[in-house]
């Protein structure tokens, strides 16, 4: 499995230069570039994933268009090109960042982003000029110029650099006469095809739109029809900070890199400020455990890049868990381990002694005595300890005398010791913290609803964004949504849509574990078909899951989907099961609904019908309707209507609450309200309480069999979309239709809901901390692609807060996985996953 | 005995389910229609009659639901609408009737279906006929071809004296939807029984064959489930005449159920059994031993012939001892057979043979 960093390290060992364009030939495949029709896709995928990178970096509302024209049908040569309002690159730059493989921030960095694929927007380049020896003409702006540079790039596949030409420098016009303040637009020619369809540019720019909803995009066809996806929000996705690597994440010839490219004075600091997760505890903890210590037993004064092979791989295995300490214990009359407190040394894991060990065990122990059987078992194992040496030493004595022993007493023993002897040791790898997750940027469940409403519509929008997770020290988080209503189709397999750190996933869906996570649910239960309970569901409805991690890992190099991973799985399974729930009980309160609506037709338009017909023919006067009316409907009814009001740009909601029984009747009502996304009550006539956060609560006069209470008021402050169904509850007795009966178990729960979403509050405040800056020294000076750009435009400072470094040993108190209920556990019981 | 009714009278019978309605609606209760259970399980055989008719079961139709509310608003419309037609001397068809129930809002038919079945529901609540609502079915009623001589108001008023065989072409006469004395007298007829055909084929076979003259007997083309003027005609006949009525028919499930109706009533017009069945009719074939002693080419049961069969098991009509063996018989033969297989032998068996041999056992040849 090649990861982005894999391919570097390829590239970066491979000195022989003239090779590159031939490691782009062959590998092809998976860059993106193996067909006609995908290599299409790769090229915008690329350039628009830059584009959108790039102004997310830059706080600037992404504004793309991307068009493809026709060229030469025949020859199937289009032309591409892809303009964003980002930016831009500065002149000196642009070469660099177009001409030359690997050349990016990200390959050093460790944070959630896009490009975390391919080899970015030089394969374009290099597939442009290999499939129409042509140069990619780029036009860039960067706002502190007042005119654009403009050049072609070609590849000299040699020395791994751009060649310019036709270099100029142009001002950049829009169409409605003003001139475009930054930005940057590529225009290649490349040998291509488009194709509509599951699999298409088409459906690429329509993925993104939706987790992307701040982002407007622009797509032209070859055939000239334009689609627009238009943004959504204002919001900006969080500025996500990077991250250092956490030791559970990194292989041994990554390690190998980061010690030879360190600056770092020792290995300490190394640890220190090279990783997260490492507390001042266990950097001394892993030294120890390595062999990286001097007779003191204090961390060697080593310069990281002066650790031999060896030594560094044995501080990989101390991060991978396969060495750590070893701790005596003893039961105690329950059986319960009691560890000795202080008494451990570094060990690694295993059996007593192995199986194959037992030869040589019976050799030793042959003609040997009790004087020397410590010695002999300390030798061929790790896992002993002084008290349980003694144990063996009193059970031999006991079984076998003094000795000294005879091959057969030697055997007997050799075969205690690998089956019944209780070593009383256990082992244990170097506790670390779990990884700093803001490094994460979420789309969130309020931009999920916008993204999906906004491609697909229909009635019923649910989304979910999970708590992250941390799974082999690479943070992680789910977000899944579950749109369904008309429009879609009933009987065919639902759409799936996956997304990997916002880019869309568009081949393999089959063996993804995004996939495999919805399959694994049940959906019949929920509501829809499902042939045998597995399987992608059918039904008229969409599913969303967006995985965003810092490494996630793919099947293989052609990064389409995702491998298979538990923590990763249960995440996701997890929040599925939570989708199908609020779908049916959307399906219910419909159902309940459409019922109520039949008796409020039956009553408001043909019990009267009927009443005055029959007067009609039998000349007699009309009947009053009240008797009948209560007779049939017999219940309490709300009727909510949540509605937009495109005039005013407010929801207007609506609560009729109507008495059709035959006794007189008292109720609160409660509604729920988007109170915590920043909504604001008002035109609320009716008064009342608020119950708690996001909860409104109106006591009503008591309304006589026949009567109805109106409620009525606004929400300012969302948008078209953000509010379209309000929940009733109700306190008082009996039923009533349209509404949740508040007891003390409900309000019980959304208390408890309120509490967590607080701790998000909270947490969320945290990311605004001020950090140590100092760290953020190493990063900086390798940041370079876009970052860099987005540093001359703010030039001052390349030590703000924009790029915060955690404290590892803030970690500790600022608690990134601050306590939610689903969470538990202290930090220090961090997890040791598989490595235990 | 069912008649037809005065107008007066059929308003006074329809303007009963209207106050059902209303007197519910006055005691604040939801309005109501009570009508009889039209099913098998609710049909017995009337001695006095000789028909099968409906039993006590009633089942009450109540506003509770949207689609029952509906209902009753439909049949307060449909209510208005005959009123309006016996008041201006109108008449219309049931299909009539669906398109103008377009304007009755939410009294508007969904279906074609609902509005026929209402005029069902009418006729059996308020014991009146379709004639009596002015309402006429879509269906025309069968060919008779044979020596008898009726005569017919026609739309000018006047009689038209028609004699079944003399008069007519190949085709017959056409019976109208109207058979009632007002429209059809019959006068007199030179035959000895009535024969009812079901299938086209066969009946155009007997005529070409001459059988209705060289076997002195009426046919009547059922055309499938006969129309209720196609029974109350040949009811008219054989009790006008008393002649005597058999039915020839497919040797099938649905044959028998063809015959039922015309013997004893169908049980969605059983409310008015005793003015459309011929309870002396007599079903000549094609029988389920036929089958086996002609040796008739046949077809498998499909599943829904085997269905039909075990509900007929069940069905009062079927209950006297020889259907129940013929029944039983075609279930274990598990094969039924059309009345043209009877070509197998050549085009005058039947007319040569078989009906010879069948009407012989029956006293009639």
């Amino acid at each position: 499995m090649a990861e982005p960093r894999d391919i570097a390290s390829k590239l970066a060992d491979n000195q022989k230069q003239a090779s590159i364009s031939e490691f782009f030939e062959k590998n092809k495949h998976f860059l993106g570039f193996d067909s006609l029709h995908r290599s299409l896709i790769t090229a915008v995928k690329e350039a628009v994933d830059n584009a959108l990178d790039a102004c997310e970096e830059a706080r600037i509302l992404p504004d793309i268009r991307v068009e493809i024209r026709k060229v030469d049908v025949k020859r199937d040569v289009l032309e591409l090109e892809v303009e964003d309002n980002g930016p831009g690159i500065p002149r000196d730059n642009v070469a660099k960042v177009f001409g030359q493989l690997l050349f990016g921030s990200r390959f050093h960095a460790i944070r959630q982003s896009r490009g975390q694929q391919g080899i970015g927007i030089t394969g374009v380049v290099m597939y442009s000029q290999l499939t129409t020896g042509r140069p990619t003409r780029v036009r860039s702006k960067i706002a502190a110029e007042t005119t654009a540079v403009e050049m072609l790039l070609g590849l000299d596949t040699k020395a791994n650099k751009a060649v310019k030409s036709d270099e100029q420098r142009v001002p950049w016009v829009l169409e409605d006469g003003t001139e475009k303040l930054s930005g940057l637009k590529v225009t290649c020619r490349m040998k291509a095809k488009y194709q509509r369809g599951k699999q298409s540019v088409w459906q690429y720019l329509r993925m993104t739109s939706i987790v992307n909803p701040h982002a407007s995009i622009t797509f032209v066809d070859p055939d000239g029809e334009e689609e627009h996806w238009p943004r959504v929000t204002e919001r900006l996705p969080r500025k996500v900070s990077s991250i250092k690597p956490h030791p559970h994440g990194i292989e041994l010839g990554q390690l190998h890199r980061m010690a030879m490219s360190s600056r770092a004075a020792n290995i300490s600091i190394f640890l220190k400020t090279e990783f997260s997760g490492v507390p001042t505890r266990a950097i001394k903890e892993m030294c120890e455990v390595a062999g990286l210590v001097d007779n003191n037993g204090r961390p060697l004064s080593l310069k990281p890049a002066k650790m031999d092979p060896d030594q560094i791989r044995a501080l990989a295995e101390t991060f991978q868990g396969m060495r750590g300490y070893l701790r005596p214990f003893r039961l105690d009359h329950r059986g319960t381990r009691i560890y000795v407190a202080d008494a451990r040394r570094p060990g690694l894991p295993g059996q007593p002694i192995s199986e194959n060990k037992h030869g040589d065990l019976v050799t030793a122990l042959t003609n040997a005595g009790l004087d020397e059987l410590p010695s002999i078992v300390a030798s061929r194992t790790e896992l002993h300890w002084e008290e349980s040496l003694h144990r063996l030493v009193a059970h031999v004595s006991n079984a076998h005398g003094e000795g000294p022993w005879n091959a057969k007493d030697a055997d007997l023993i050799s075969k205690h010791i690998r089956k019944e002897w209780e070593p009383g040791v256990v082992f244990e790898p170097v506790r670390l913290l779990k990884p700093p997750v803001d490094c994460l940027s979420p789309i969130e469940e309020m931009l999920i609803k916008k993204g999906l409403s906004k491609t697909i519509d229909s009635r019923f929008v649910a989304t979910l964004t999970r708590v992250p997770a941390v799974s082999q020290g690479n943070p992680f988080q789910i977000e899944v949504g579950l749109i369904f209503g008309e429009g879609m189709p009933a009987d065919s397999p639902v759409e799936v849509l996956r997304f990997a750190n916002r880019v869309p996933l568009m081949y393999q869906q089959g063996g993804c574990m995004l996939t495999k996570a919805i399959e694994s649910v049940d959906w019949r239960q929920y509501g829809l078909d499902q042939s045998g309970g597995s399987g992608v569901p059918k039904g008229p409805a969409a599913i969303l899951v967006h995985l965003a991690s810092t490494n996630v890992q793919f099947t293989s190099e052609a990064k389409e989907a995702v491998a298979d991973n538990e923590e990763v799985h249960d995440e996701a399974r997890k929040a599925m099961l939570e989708l199908g729930r609020g779908l049916r009980k959307h399906l219910e309160k419909r159902k309940k609904l459409e019922k109520t609506k039949e008796k409020f037709e039956l009553i408001t338009d043909i019990l009267p019908a009927i009443a005055e017909k029959s007067a009609a023919i039998l000349d007699r006067p009309v009947p009053s309707l009240a008797g009948s009316i209560t007779k049939i409907m017999n219940a309490v009814i709300v009727e909510e209507s949540t509605t937009w009001n495109k005039e005013a740009k407010r929801t207007e909601v609506r609560l009729t609450l109507g008495n059709y029984t035959a006794k007189s009747r008292a109720f609160t009502m409660l509604a729920t309200w988007p109170e915590r996304e920043g909504a604001v009550m008002v035109e609320n006539e009716s008064g009342g309480t608020s119950e708690l956060t996001g909860v409104w609560a109106w006591k009503l006069d008591t309304l006589k069999p026949g009567e109805t209470a109106t409620v009525t008021y606004a929400l300012d402050g969302l948008e078209k979309g953000d509010w379209t169904e309000t929940d009733v509850f109700y306190r008082g007795a009996g039923d009533v239709i349209g509404a949740t009966k508040m007891d003390d178990e409900l309000l019980k729960e959304l208390r408890r809901q309120e509490e967590v979403l607080a701790d998000d509050g909270e947490e969320e405040d945290m990311d605004e901390e001020p950090s140590d800056l100092d760290e953020a020294e190493d990063m900086d000076e390798e940041a370079s692609d876009f970052d860099e750009a987005e540093e001359l435009d703010e030039e001052p400072s390349d030590l703000d807060e924009d790029e915060p470094q955690q404290d590892d040993v803030r970690d500790l108190d600022s608690a990134p996985t601050a306590p939610r209920p689903s969470g538990g556990g202290s930090l220090f019981d961090y997890d040791m996953g598989g490595h235990a | 005995m069912t008649r037809q009714h005065t107008p007066q009278e059929t308003k006074t019978a329809l303007h009963e389910v209207v106050v059902e309605m209303y007197d519910r609606i006055v005691k604040g209760e939801p309005p109501t229609m009570t009508l009889p259970v039209r099913t098998k399980n609710n049909i017995a055989f009337n001695e006095r009659l000789g028909v099968y008719k409906y039993g006590k079961s009633t089942s009450v139709r109540d506003a509770t639901s949207l689609q029952s509310a509906k209902q009753l608003l439909r049949a307060l419309h449909v209510v208005e609408f005959i009123e309006g037609m016996i008041d201006t001397g109108k008449s219309s068809t049931l299909r009539e009737m669906y398109y103008i129930s377009e304007g009755w809002g939410h009294g508007k038919f969904g279906s074609q279906n609902e509005s026929n079945n209402l005029a069902e529901d009418l006729e059996v609540v308020t014991k009146c006929l379709r004639e009596d609502f002015k309402l006429r079915p879509e269906e025309d009623g069968a060919r008779i071809i044979g020596n008898i001589t009726l005569q017919e108001r026609n739309r000018r008023g006047e009689w038209m004296r028609i004699n079944a065989r003399d008069d007519v072409g190949d085709s017959g006469y056409g019976v109208p939807y109207n058979v009632e004395e007002e429209k059809i007298e019959l006068l007199e007829h030179d035959i000895d029984f009535i024969m009812a055909v079901e299938t086209g084929g066969m009946f155009d076979r007997l005529i070409e064959n001459g059988f209705d003259e060289a076997y002195r007997c009426a046919l009547v083309h059922l055309k499938g489930q006969p129309a209720r003027s196609t029974r109350r005609i040949m009811k008219r006949m054989s009790e006008e005449w008393d002649l005597p009525v058999v039915v020839f028919a497919d040797g099938d499930p649905w044959s028998f159920r063809i015959h039922a109706s015309i013997a004893y009533g169908a049980i969605k017009t059983a409310h008015i059994s005793e003015y459309l069945a011929t309870p002396t009719a007599t079903y000549l074939g094609i029988t389920a031993d036929d089958i086996e002693a002609y040796d008739l080419p046949s077809d498998e049961l499909s599943k829904k012939d085997i269905e039909a069969l075990q509900a007929e098991l069940t069905d009062p009509r079927f209950a006297d001892g020889w259907w129940q063996e013929q029944i039983r018989m075609m279930l274990e033969l598990g094969k039924k057979a059309e009345q043209q297989s009877l070509a197998k032998y050549g085009l005058d068996f039947v007319t040569d043979t078989y009906l010879p041999e069948k009407l012989s056992e029956l006293g009639l040849a």
